[in-house]
């Protein structure tokens, strides 16, 4: 008894270290962003002032424009697109339609440094070329996988009998799907949306490899700024991301449990 | 083999108490069953002797080895468990082999004990099978090989037959009673299935909000049973409550009832009476009447046919009393009918109200 | 779903069809073309649109196989893939188990959200993160130097252990996610069946846990080396002159040196390491389901 006690002791002590190896750096960056010194000398004064001075900084805010509107275009379609694929594959039995599911995988599976180079040379040789509608193209690419798996994910919870009771009760298809089908899937729908948001507002490969110098989206001029030198303006502009993206995470696993209840 | 003796084992799970004070002697070789509702302990208790948990006071002890200290697999019981728990990893052989090869048994060893436990539980062919592709009766035996082939000294069984259905269910009780008589192992038995209780075990032991109730071969708590608890939980009963008299109780309407079972209470004190439907005889008309037994009259209220026996239920000064009459083809009764309700105080047993 | 879907069989693609087509479409010109344009220009000694005058040609393969340059990065690449992933396993299997196992409730479902939650955080930031740590004069030199009572230098920026750490954090939450999931699926009973038969907690760790949540880890595995191995960002920012990977040679094919065709080749050469290994990877995350 007493050993096990003591195991878990120690299981729970280990977790808390491994939070603390995953929350520290970015507790720290987030710190250094308040301090006055911009060589990240000790001892801590405190300062917004990089923040002000994000404020000045116009490369930085029209990035972070394109990057907010590239990221709720792709939301829209990638939500709407990835929904109605995933009605069509829950709903109707034809050939190649395992082929079609299996097909998610690759955007997925693949690294995006291939995914993005391969975009760059296509959407090069075919006059798309690169800048923000080339992102567009290429980030909601990227985001459909996700939709289509978390809302048929969704699905899977839902009775087929639900949809055969409303039309013996005499509604069409579309009154279906509007009024049973979508209300039931939408916490589906709406983590799905919240994945596809995340995966464009935080996508750095594909989006580095298809900017051009005036149109590009914030990670990529993060990263420009980090390969200049540190600064803590690029703390205080990380800080906020990070704050971001993890606020529409948890928002997420308000709507999309990963580890299953129990 | 070895018996087990737990004395004076609690344990608790915050606020609940799950174990209060219990003591039983689980006799060597012995088939006993842990009888209770959910809730009352019984699989508590088999965790405490299985190793699993570790009781807050009291002792357990196995082959007279106290034991409290001493983590489940140095133990060595089996146990089989109520979703059989087979690897899924493992075919079916590998999951008897399991036992002997943790103890780093010689391979011969275990292949020759392993075809053996094998063929006990009449699974001879099936050792190169996945446990996904049995049936649920041969899981079953198959969790019972892997729980006895390492030669425990004592198989606990957590609702083995649980998850069967009724005729498989059967089956399995006349087998698991086989085979622990052909090994002779000390077996204890959870369940909340009174029939099975009844059915297979030498002794069986009532538990109630983790308390012992009470504890003995099965025709005596059936026969027997020290209270209402105890009465109604195993088999059906019919109960009078009322004040304790020189060889009965007295109803608060005043009906004596004799009771010819039971302990001796003190004139007054309140007690009642516990008669199983099957003793009490029902005819239309008093009939020669015996000096001793007791009588009541009522009025059937329902009858349920159930084929070889007959359920009627009388209604009898706000109370309505159970009794099951064997299907002679004669004496059959109709709703509404008014009828003499006859028993011999040796069915009777008087009960301490609990206090 | 299979008998409802039985019904609707006859003619099921045409009703499909227009729910499905523009995503497939989308996901065929933003995917599957530009990963078949890929193939194609990496057998190309120019790109056709320059200008200048282009042929097909075997030339851009044989540089990877010729200079033993590529080769050995690589080599270095797969290898820092393979060492990230075994960090990844050591530190976020026991981790998985533990929430599996042993947290339960609420504190269980609070901490294992807290796991996952950066794993959506920009991994840019937080590779940027770990830049402020490790570098001389950051914070792990001064915090240790205030400890230690003597002087040490701390300086791992710009080192390989820097790009293992950054990676490392990156990606163990991949697989504290992925076993995780197979841990909590493993039945209590069988821990507990394990024991009863005489096995000791390492023994039924060896013999049951780590089989049965197999796939987990295979999954993990897979999900981390695939990208690790295609890694630039994370070796250029923290591994400054010593992060030169197969990825930072691809990249600069791209941004730097403008050999389009190498590029590609070097790519598609990439790709068809990862879908061998994810083919190999398969069999047993095919057995989970």
């Amino acid at each position: 008894m007493a050993t096990t006690r003591i195991l878990e002791g120690l299981g729970r002590l280990y977790v808390f270290m491994l939070l603390a190896f995953l929350y520290l750096p970015i507790i720290i960056m987030a710190l250094m962003s308040f301090n006055a010194s911009p060589f990240y000398q000790l001892p801590f004064e405190w300062t917004v002032d990089w923040y002000q001075s994000l404020w000045q900084n116009g490369q930085l805010i029209s990035a972070t424009w394109n990057s907010l509107e590239i990221a709720v275009i792709t939301t829209i379609i990638s939500v709407v697109l990835g929904t109605a694929a995933s009605l069509a594959l829950y709903r109707y039995e034809f050939r190649g339609k395992k082929l079609l599911q299996a097909l998610l995988f690759p955007p997925i599976a693949i690294p995006w440094l291939i995914t993005g180079t391969a975009m760059l040379i296509f959407f090069f040789g075919v006059g798309i070329g690169r800048g923000l509608f080339a992102i567009l193209l290429g980030h909601v690419a990227l985001a459909l996988p996700y939709v289509i798996v978390v809302v048929s994910a969704r699905l899977q919870t839902f009775a087929p009998e639900l949809e055969e009771a409303a039309r013996s009760l005499g509604a069409n298809q579309w009154q279906v799907t509007a009024r049973v089908t979508l209300p039931w899937i939408m916490p589906g729908v709406i983590a799905g949306g919240l994945f596809a948001f995340a995966v464009s507002f935080d996508q750095f490969v594909v989006s580095y490899f298809l900017s051009t110098p005036g149109q590009t989206t914030l990670p990529v001029e993060i990263y420009a700024a980090i390969r200049k030198g540190f600064t803590p303006e690029i703390n205080a502009v990380s800080t906020i991301i990070i704050v971001v993206s993890m606020a529409l995470m948890l928002l997420t696993a308000r709507f999309f449990k990963f580890g299953g209840e129990k | 083999m070895a018996g087990v003796t737990v004395s004076e084992v609690s344990r608790r799970f915050g606020a609940h108490k799950a174990l209060d004070n219990v003591s039983i002697d689980f006799a060597d070789g012995g088939f006993y069953a842990l009888l209770g509702p959910s809730g009352s302990g019984k699989t508590t208790l088999l965790r405490q002797i299985a190793g699993f948990d570790f009781p807050d006071s009291g002792r357990i002890s196995i082959g007279g080895e106290s034991v409290e200290r001493v983590p489940v697999e140095k133990r060595r019981i089996g146990m089989v468990f109520q979703n059989y728990a087979l690897f899924p990893n493992m075919s079916v052989a590998d999951n008897v082999a399991f036992g002997l090869s943790v103890r780093g048994e010689a391979k011969a060893v275990i292949a020759t004990e392993v075809q053996r436990a094998l063929d006990l539980v009449q699974l001879g062919k099936l050792g190169g099978r996945r446990p996904h592709q049995l049936s649920g009766g041969q899981r079953q035996r198959v969790a019972l090989a892997r729980a006895i082939v390492t030669k425990p000294r004592v198989l606990l069984l957590d609702e083995p037959l649980g998850a069967l259905d009724k005729a498989l269910r059967v089956d399995m009780q006349i087998e698991l009673k086989r085979i622990q008589r052909e090994i002779g192992i000390t077996t204890i038995f959870v369940t909340h299935d009174q029939e099975e209780a009844l059915t297979m075990s030498d002794r069986i032991g009532i538990l109630r909000d983790g308390r012992l109730v009470q504890e003995g071969p099965p025709e005596e708590i059936y026969d027997r049973p020290k209270s209402e608890f105890a009465a109604t939980f195993l088999g059906d009963a019919n109960i009078f409550r009322g004040d304790a008299t020189a060889n009965g109780i007295r109803l608060p309407d005043g009906t004596a009832i004799a009771a010819g079972v039971g302990d001796r209470l003190a004139a007054g004190a309140k007690a009642s009476c516990a008669v199983r439907p099957e003793r009490i005889q029902i005819a239309t008309d008093a009939g020669a009447t015996d000096g001793d037994a007791n009588v009541l009259r009522g009025q059937v209220s329902k009858r349920i046919f159930a084929g070889n026996n007959s359920t009627y239920f009388v209604d009898r000064a706000g109370q309505t009393l159970k009794v099951i009459v064997q299907n002679t083809g004669l004496d059959r009764l109709a709703e509404g009918q008014d009828v003499v309700l006859r028993w011999s105080p040796e069915s009777t047993v008087l009960i301490a109200a609990a206090g | 779903m299979a008998a409802h879907g039985a019904v609707a069989a006859r003619g099921g693609l045409r009703k499909a069809l227009p729910l499905l087509a523009p995503a497939y479409l989308w996901l065929t010109v933003a995917i599957f073309l530009p990963l078949s344009a890929m193939v194609f220009f990496s057998f190309m000694t120019d790109l056709p649109l320059t200008g200048k005058p282009w042929a097909f040609t075997l030339g851009n393969y044989a540089a990877f196989f010729s200079q033993s340059l590529y080769l050995t990065l690589l080599l270095a690449s797969l290898r820092l893939g393979l060492e990230v992933t075994l960090w990844c396993i050591v530190i976020g299997y026991p981790a998985a188990y533990v929430l599996a196992k042993v947290l339960k409730g609420r504190s269980r479902e609070a901490i294992f959200l807290l796991v996952i939650l950066p794993f959506w955080s920009n991994g840019l930031v937080r590779i940027f993160s770990w830049a402020m740590v490790l570098r001389e004069g950051g914070i792990l030199d001064t915090a240790l130097n205030a400890v230690l009572p003597f002087k040490i230098n701390i300086d791992l920026m710009y080192s390989y252990p820097a790009v293992i750490i950054g990676l490392v954090h990156s990606y163990v939450p991949y697989m504290v996610l992925t076993c995780y999931l197979t841990l909590q699926a493993i039945d209590d009973s069988l821990i507990e069946a394990g024991r009863s038969l005489g096995a000791s907690r390492l023994q039924v760790l060896k013999r049951v846990i780590i089989p049965l949540s197999m796939p987990g880890l295979v999954a993990g595995a897979a999900l981390i080396f695939v990208p690790v191995v295609g890694s630039f960002m994370e070796p250029r920012i923290l591994g400054g002159r010593t992060g030169t990977f197969y990825g930072t040679v691809i990249e600069d094919q791209f941004v730097a040196v403008f050999n389009w065709p190498l590029g590609a080749a070097l790519s598609f050469i990439l790709l068809a390491v990862v879908l061998v290994i994810l083919a190999v990877a398969s069999p047993v995350l095919r057995r989970a389901t």
